[in-house]
């Protein structure tokens, strides 16, 4: 084994004064120091918090009583938030936003990339728009549809001709009843986040290499089968990408229902960070707060790391070719 | 040329079926960009009406010197400007009231100009680390990822606890002084970074992992420092794709509603919050005066998008999408 000798390692002999720098120079050291530091202050930041959350859950503990005259409870406040119907109702709600949410950008999201990826005249305008909604602030966007749904609002303007023929008074009040402000909460959810599937999607067409395109095209292929064999598998990666990141934020769903509906009419529109929120801020409920953030760790987690695992194998076959 | 050659199978003439595809295209592009702009356009316009007009049946549309049904006026804007000593004037009705900005805007510009800052400082240095050392294992830039998945009320909760009842209490045991991160600048802006940081590490990664390591080995032998060339070699090359990074942070922490409504009330407010203390104000709902702040806190923002939105493909990308 004949190895070339190795280089002289100058880090081996520092002057006194400088033992410090050279010492942090070293590969192994430089390495972890960005590292240390960020995961220093997660744990800092996050952790401890998050075993004092654990520790309070076991307590019986409302914040209007001092915390000394708190009590230890064993599992009390989980089985408090387990058999509490409304957390039940408001995760089950919370999924069926993100759901419908999702499917609707993604199916949105895609049409459009597709009709704007290629070269014509006016593209840049018509991405330039339809990137707005995703720097639009969240509460804003709910704001801004609060004024479209309301009772004398442009909504009802618009639809008044149809509703006048069937005899029904034109201002509807669409937030009050139960179905039609889910839907508003939702239609509010795509109309702001159609534009990060749009840019994902996008930046998938763009990045679909030309030549497999031609070849099949001189081999006779049609325009649909050159999509659902050739651009589909290629755009794989941006579905998956699109898929997890927008259900993982959509499942967060908070700033346009309380803008829009405040959780209401009753409790149609109360997702599960809404719910929480009100049982924490507005009842004190701390230690059933603390046992329902516990649990939702521990049930969101399933979803995030299948999401994570789904991103990783999606890396490993772009990076294998 | 291609399509030369298939149009004899169609029954369409080419120029035809072209056509038929060109009003297609423009008339569901057109039809997508009315509804993105609509929300934006009725904001503006309200918050040039007056009390009477907010919600007005039948809404109008257009200002008067367009032909439209509402006197513009700038009533909305005086209000949310004024500074609240000079509020003293206006009337005690609620149409009327100063409602002062000044405060929570420099809030919400003070705290997330400066977390966005150090994420971004923090992050380069851990994407750094990251594209070049691997450190923290293959898959550490898809673990730091579960950080930003985690819905922010299961984060709130724990941090109030600290921040309200650990921190105070650890601190008046050890230090004999009570010191509270509850309802502060600094609370609210660690958790800013706390939750950014993840974006900066996958968009400053699919930066840094462009730069060729080559130009890095060059100045290394030469005999210069690792800090040494990470700034005047690195950061050189990955500063556009920083400032894309930043301003993209910024619209985050700029826009975050949840973590800002459950950690400061009442003395550290953030624009979000403000606006939605009008949506729950008790003298019904003041439309006026909240299109003047939605737009005074949109615009800017969308303008910045505007700026780096070519560069938001690059970070978007997430590294698994092909160059």
């Amino acid at each position: 084994m004949a190895c070339p000798p190795a280089a002289p390692d100058n880090s081996r002999r520092p002057t006194k004064r400088k033992s410090l720098s050279s010492w942090l120079e070293q590969e192994k050291i430089f390495r972890l120091i960005p590292f240390v530091l960020v995961e220093g202050f997660f744990l800092l930041l996050l952790a401890i918090p998050f075993i004092l959350t654990v520790y309070i859950s076991l307590l019986k503990w409302r914040a209007n009583r001092p915390f000394e005259r708190a009590y230890f409870d064993g599992f009390g406040s989980y089985i408090n938030v387990l058999t509490t119907e409304d957390f039940w109702w408001a995760l089950g709600r919370t999924f069926y936003f993100a759901g419908a949410a999702v499917i609707l950008e993604l199916l949105l999201g895609f049409f459009l990339a597709m009709l704007v990826y290629r070269q014509f005249r006016g593209r840049r305008l018509y991405i330039t728009i339809f990137l707005i909604p995703m720097m639009v602030v969240p509460v804003v966007a709910g704001y801004n549809f609060s004024m479209i749904y309301v009772d004398s609002g442009p909504l009802n303007q618009v639809l008044s001709p149809f509703l006048e023929m069937f005899g029904i008074d034109p201002r509807v009040r669409w937030l009050s009843h139960p179905i039609a402000a889910q839907w508003a909460v939702i239609l509010a959810d795509v109309w702001q986040w159609t534009s990060l599937t749009f840019l994902i999607f996008l930046s998938g067409f763009s990045a679909l290499p030309q030549q497999l395109t031609n070849a099949a095209r001189v081999l006779g292929a049609s325009r649909w089968q050159i999509f659902w064999w050739i651009h589909l598998p290629l755009l794989r990666p941006a579905i998956i990408i699109a898929v997890v990141i927008r259900s993982m934020e959509a499942l967060k769903i908070f700033d346009q229902a309380v803008l829009l509906t405040f959780g209401g009419p009753g409790t149609a529109t109360e997702t599960i960070a809404f719910f929480l929120w009100r049982q924490v801020w507005m009842f004190n409920k701390y230690s059933f707060g603390a046992a329902a953030s516990v649990l939702l760790l521990i049930i969101f987690s399933f979803f995030i790391f299948y999401g994570i695992h789904l991103l990783v194998r999606e890396r490993a076959v772009v990076k294998e070719g | 040329m291609v399509n030369n050659a298939r149009s004899g199978r169609s029954s369409l003439s080419l120029a035809k079926r072209y056509n038929f595809f060109f009003y297609f295209r423009h008339v569901v592009l057109l039809v997508w960009s009315t509804i993105v702009l609509f929300p934006i356009f009725w904001m503006i316009s309200t918050s040039f009406k007056d009390s009477g007009d907010w919600v007005a049946w039948p809404p109008n549309w257009m200002p008067s010197f367009l032909g439209g049904g509402y006197e513009p006026t700038l009533h909305n804007y005086r209000q949310i400007f004024t500074f609240t000593a000079l509020g003293e004037e206006l009337s005690r009705e609620a149409t009327e009231q100063a409602y002062s900005i000044w405060g929570a805007l420099g809030d919400s510009a003070s705290i997330a100009s400066i977390s966005s800052l150090v994420a971004l400082l923090l992050g380069t240095f851990l994407a750094y680390s990251i594209s070049r050392f691997n450190v923290g294992g293959k898959n550490f830039r898809y673990i730091i990822l579960t950080i930003r998945m985690v819905p922010p009320i299961v984060i709130a909760i724990p941090i109030v606890m600290y921040y309200a009842v650990l921190i105070p209490h650890a601190t008046e045991t050890l230090f004999q002084f009570r010191f509270s991160l509850y309802d502060s600048y600094v609370g609210l802006g660690l958790l800013y970074t706390a939750t950014t940081l993840p974006f900066v590490i996958w968009m400053m990664l699919s930066f840094i992992d462009e730069v060729p390591y080559t130009l890095e080995h060059a100045a290394r032998i030469m005999g210069s420092s690792r800090i040494y060339t990470l700034r005047r070699v690195v950061i050189p090359l990955v500063a556009p794709g920083m400032v894309v990074t930043f301003l993209f942070i910024f619209i985050l922490n700029w826009s975050e509603f949840l973590l800002a409504l459950t950690l400061t009330q009442p003395k550290v407010s953030t624009m979000p919050v403000l606006l939605n203390k009008f949506q729950s104000a008790v003298e019904g709902r003041l439309y006026g005066p909240q299109a003047a702040i939605g737009t005074v806190i949109t615009i800017p923002v969308v303008i910045l998008g505007v700026l780096i939105q070519k560069h938001l493909i690059t970070g978007f990308s997430f590294g698994t999408i092909r160059k």
